[in-house]
C-alpha cells in the first residue's frame, strides 16, 4: 500500500467506512500509523495529516450513529408507518420484496393535508393575518356610460336628446317640470308682447326677490326654453344678458346658426346682489299657487 | 443539542448573508435615558400610533413566515421614532401578548431577526377551520426524522425517506412542486430548517438541523407522542429522545420575548 493510497481511502470508501457492523475506519488509522513511519517528505506528511482529517469526519460521523441508546429509529419503517397513516391503498402484491422495499399503491389526494392536519398540533404557528371579508377589487370601476350632453346641437339632436334625458327625471317630477317651462314660456311670451319694443333683463325675469330657490327653480325651467330654441339669450350694448321668446318666423335661423351653451350659476350672496343692483321688487314669474315656499 | 455550526452556503440568502448586511449599521440600540427623553417630547396618542403601525406591520410581514429584521422595522416603521424604540417594542410584545395571544420572539439576537408564534396550544379534533397547509405535513416528517436522529442528518437520508413518500426532489411534485427549492430554500429561510455544508465532502454534501424558528415553535413533546402513536410504542421507549423533549420545559421552550 503507497502512502498515497491512504489518502484515497477517505473519499472512494466512506459509505463502507461508516457502516457500523466494521471497523474498517480503525484498520485505516492503524495502517496510516504504520505508514508514517516512513514519512520523509513534507508532501507525505502532508497527506497523511488530510487522511487524519477524513477519518476524523467519519469518526465523528460513526459516533452519532451509535445515538440511540433506546429504540433504533429507523426512517424506513417510518416512512412505511406514514404511509398507512395517509390512507395509502396498497395492492394486494406480493411484489413488494422484489421491488427493493417499495410499497405499490396510490396515495390519495389528500394525503399530505391528511398528515398536516395530525401535525398541525406539534406546531406552535401564529395564525397567518387575512381580512375576514377578504379585500376590496383593486381594479378601478368599468367607467360609467356617460348622460349625453350635445355641445353645438342641431334641430333633429335635440329632438334625439329630450326623451333621453327626460327618462331620468323622476316620472313624478317630469310632468311638473314640463308644466312649468310651459307657464315661463307663456309668461315670457306675454310679457314680450306687451311691450316688443323694450328687451327683458334676464337677470329680472329669473330673480324672485322673496326666495332664492324660486330663482333657481326659475333659471332651471328657462334654460329648457333656451336648449328647445323658444327663447334666446342675448347680450345688448352694455353686454347685459336678455331673454326674448324665439318668434315663429326665426325657427328657421335656427339650424344655420351656431349655438352655444353656457352655465349659469348662483349664490345667495349673487342674488342679494343682483336684488340691490337691480332694484328687483317683484317676482316676473309668479310662483305656482300649489306651491308651498 | 450539540454547538451548532453555522456556515453560510449559497443555499442562505435573504437574511443570512454576512453579518454586516444584517446589522443595520446606522441603528444602535438607545439608552433607557435616551428613552425617556425621547417619550417626553412626544404625546401617548403618538406612541400608542406608532406601536399600532409596527404591530400592524409584523402582522401582515408574518403571513409568510419569514423572519422580520429589526433593520427593517426601523427603517420602514419607526423611522424619526427610533429614539424610543424599546420602548415601541416593549408596547408591540405586551400588544401581542395580550391582544392576539401571540408571542414576538427574537430568534437571532445577534442580527436582531423577530418571529411570531403562537401562544396558545393548538386545538385538536374536527373543529379546525382553517384549511390545512400540505407543505406542514412534509416540513413534519422531515423535522421528525433530524429529531429522532439525534439532531443532524445528511441531506441524504432526507431525500431517500422522502422518496419513499412518493416525494421525490427530482421531480415537479403535485403539492409541493420543486421538492429541493422548497426544502433547502423556502423552509430555510423560513428558519424551520438548517441546511449546512458539510465540510471536506466532495462532491458537496450538506447537513439537516432544526431551524431557529422551529426550535421554539415545534413541540419536541408532541413529535415523540405522534411518533409513539404511528409506531405503536411507548414513547418512552425511544429513551434518548424523550428525554431531550422534555429536558427545556417544553411548554415553554426557548427565549422569550425579548425587547430588542
Amino acid at each position: 500500500m503507497t502512502r498515497a493510497s491512504g489518502g484515497r481511502y477517505g473519499a472512494e470508501n466512506r459509505e463502507d467506512m461508516l457502516r457500523p457492523s466494521n471497523n474498517k475506519l480503525t484498520e485505516v488509522l492503524e495502517q496510516a500509523n504504520k505508514l508514517f513511519k516512513d514519512v520523509r517528505q513534507a508532501r507525505e506528511a502532508a497527506l497523511d495529516a488530510q487522511l487524519l482529517v477524513v477519518a476524523t469526519d467519519l469518526g465523528k460521523e460513526k459516533a452519532s450513529q451509535m445515538f440511540a441508546e433506546g429504540t433504533a429509529f429507523d426512517p424506513t419503517a417510518f416512512a412505511e408507518h406514514l404511509l398507512s397513516f395517509m390512507g395509502l391503498n396498497r395492492l394486494e402484491d406480493e411484489e413488494d420484496e422484489q421491488n427493493g422495499g417499495t410499497v405499490e399503491g396510490y396515495l390519495p389526494q389528500d394525503a399530505w393535508h391528511r398528515l398536516a392536519r395530525k401535525a398541525e398540533c406539534c406546531f406552535r404557528t401564529a395564525p397567518s393575518f387575512h381580512y375576514m371579508m377578504g379585500s376590496f377589487h383593486a381594479e378601478p370601476p368599468p367607467p360609467k356610460p356617460k348622460i349625453a350632453r350635445q355641445m353645438k346641437a342641431t334641430s333633429k339632436d335635440a329632438k334625439r336628446i329630450m326623451p333621453t334625458q327626460l327618462k331620468k327625471m323622476d316620472d313624478s317630477h317630469q310632468e311638473a317640470t314640463e308644466k312649468e317651462v310651459e307657464r315661463i314660456l307663456g309668461f315670457l311670451k306675454s310679457y314680450y308682447q306687451d311691450d316688443p319694443t323694450t328687451p327683458i333683463s334676464y337677470y329680472e325675469f329669473v330673480v324672485d326677490p322673496n326666495s332664492f330657490s324660486r330663482t333657481v327653480e326659475n333659471i332651471f325651467h328657462t334654460s329648457f326654453l333656451i336648449r328647445d330654441g323658444l327663447a334666446r339669450l342675448y347680450l345688448d350694448n352694455d353686454k347685459l344678458p336678455h331673454i326674448a321668446p324665439v318668434e315663429e318666423g326665426d325657427v328657421e335661423a335656427e339650424g344655420s346658426c351656431s349655438r352655444k351653451q353656457c352655465i349659469v350659476s348662483i349664490s345667495p350672496k349673487t342674488w342679494k346682489e343682483l336684488i340691490d343692483v337691480f332694484g328687483i321688487r317683484d317676482t316676473m314669474i309668479q310662483p305656482p299657487s300649489s306651491q308651498n315656499e | 443539542m450539540t454547538q451548532r455550526k453555522r456556515l453560510s452556503t449559497a443555499r442562505q440568502q435573504g437574511t443570512l448573508g454576512t453579518q454586516e448586511e444584517d446589522d443595520d449599521p446606522t441603528f444602535t440600540q438607545p439608552s433607557t435615558s435616551q428613552v425617556q427623553k425621547g417619550l417626553e417630547k412626544l404625546t401617548p396618542a403618538q406612541v400608542d400610533q406608532k406601536t399600532a403601525e409596527v404591530v400592524q406591520y409584523f402582522l401582515v410581514k408574518d403571513q409568510k413566515k419569514l423572519p422580520i429584521r429589526r433593520a427593517d422595522i426601523v427603517k420602514h416603521v419607526v423611522k424619526e421614532y427610533r429614539n424610543i424604540y424599546p420602548e415601541i417594542m416593549k408596547r408591540v410584545t405586551r400588544t401581542f401578548d395580550q391582544v392576539f395571544g401571540l408571542k414576538l420572539v427574537e430568534i437571532d439576537t445577534k442580527n436582531h431577526v423577530y418571529i411570531l408564534i403562537n401562544k396558545l396550544e393548538t386545538v385538536e379534533g374536527p373543529s379546525s377551520i382553517t384549511p390545512t397547509n400540505p407543505k406542514m405535513g412534509l416540513l413534519f416528517v422531515i423535522l421528525s426524522v433530524i429529531f429522532m436522529k439525534g439532531g443532524v442528518v445528511r441531506e441524504t437520508l432526507i431525500w431517500n425517506t422522502l422518496k419513499k413518500l412518493r416525494v421525490d426532489p427530482g421531480e415537479k411534485h403535485e403539492d409541493f412542486g420543486d421538492v429541493k427549492k422548497l426544502v433547502t430554500d423556502e423552509f430555510v429561510r423560513q428558519r424551520y430548517l438548517e441546511f449546512v455544508r458539510i465540510p471536506h465532502t466532495e462532491p458537496v454534501e450538506h447537513e439537516f438541523h432544526w431551524g431557529q424558528r422551529a426550535d421554539v415553535e415545534v413541540s419536541k413533546a408532541k413529535i415523540l407522542e405522534f411518533m409513539g402513536q404511528l409506531h405503536e410504542q411507548d414513547p418512552q421507549s425511544w429513551s434518548q429522545q424523550y428525554r431531550e423533549a422534555h429536558s427545556t420545559t417544553d411548554s415553554s421552550q426557548a427565549s422569550t420575548s425579548s425587547q430588542r
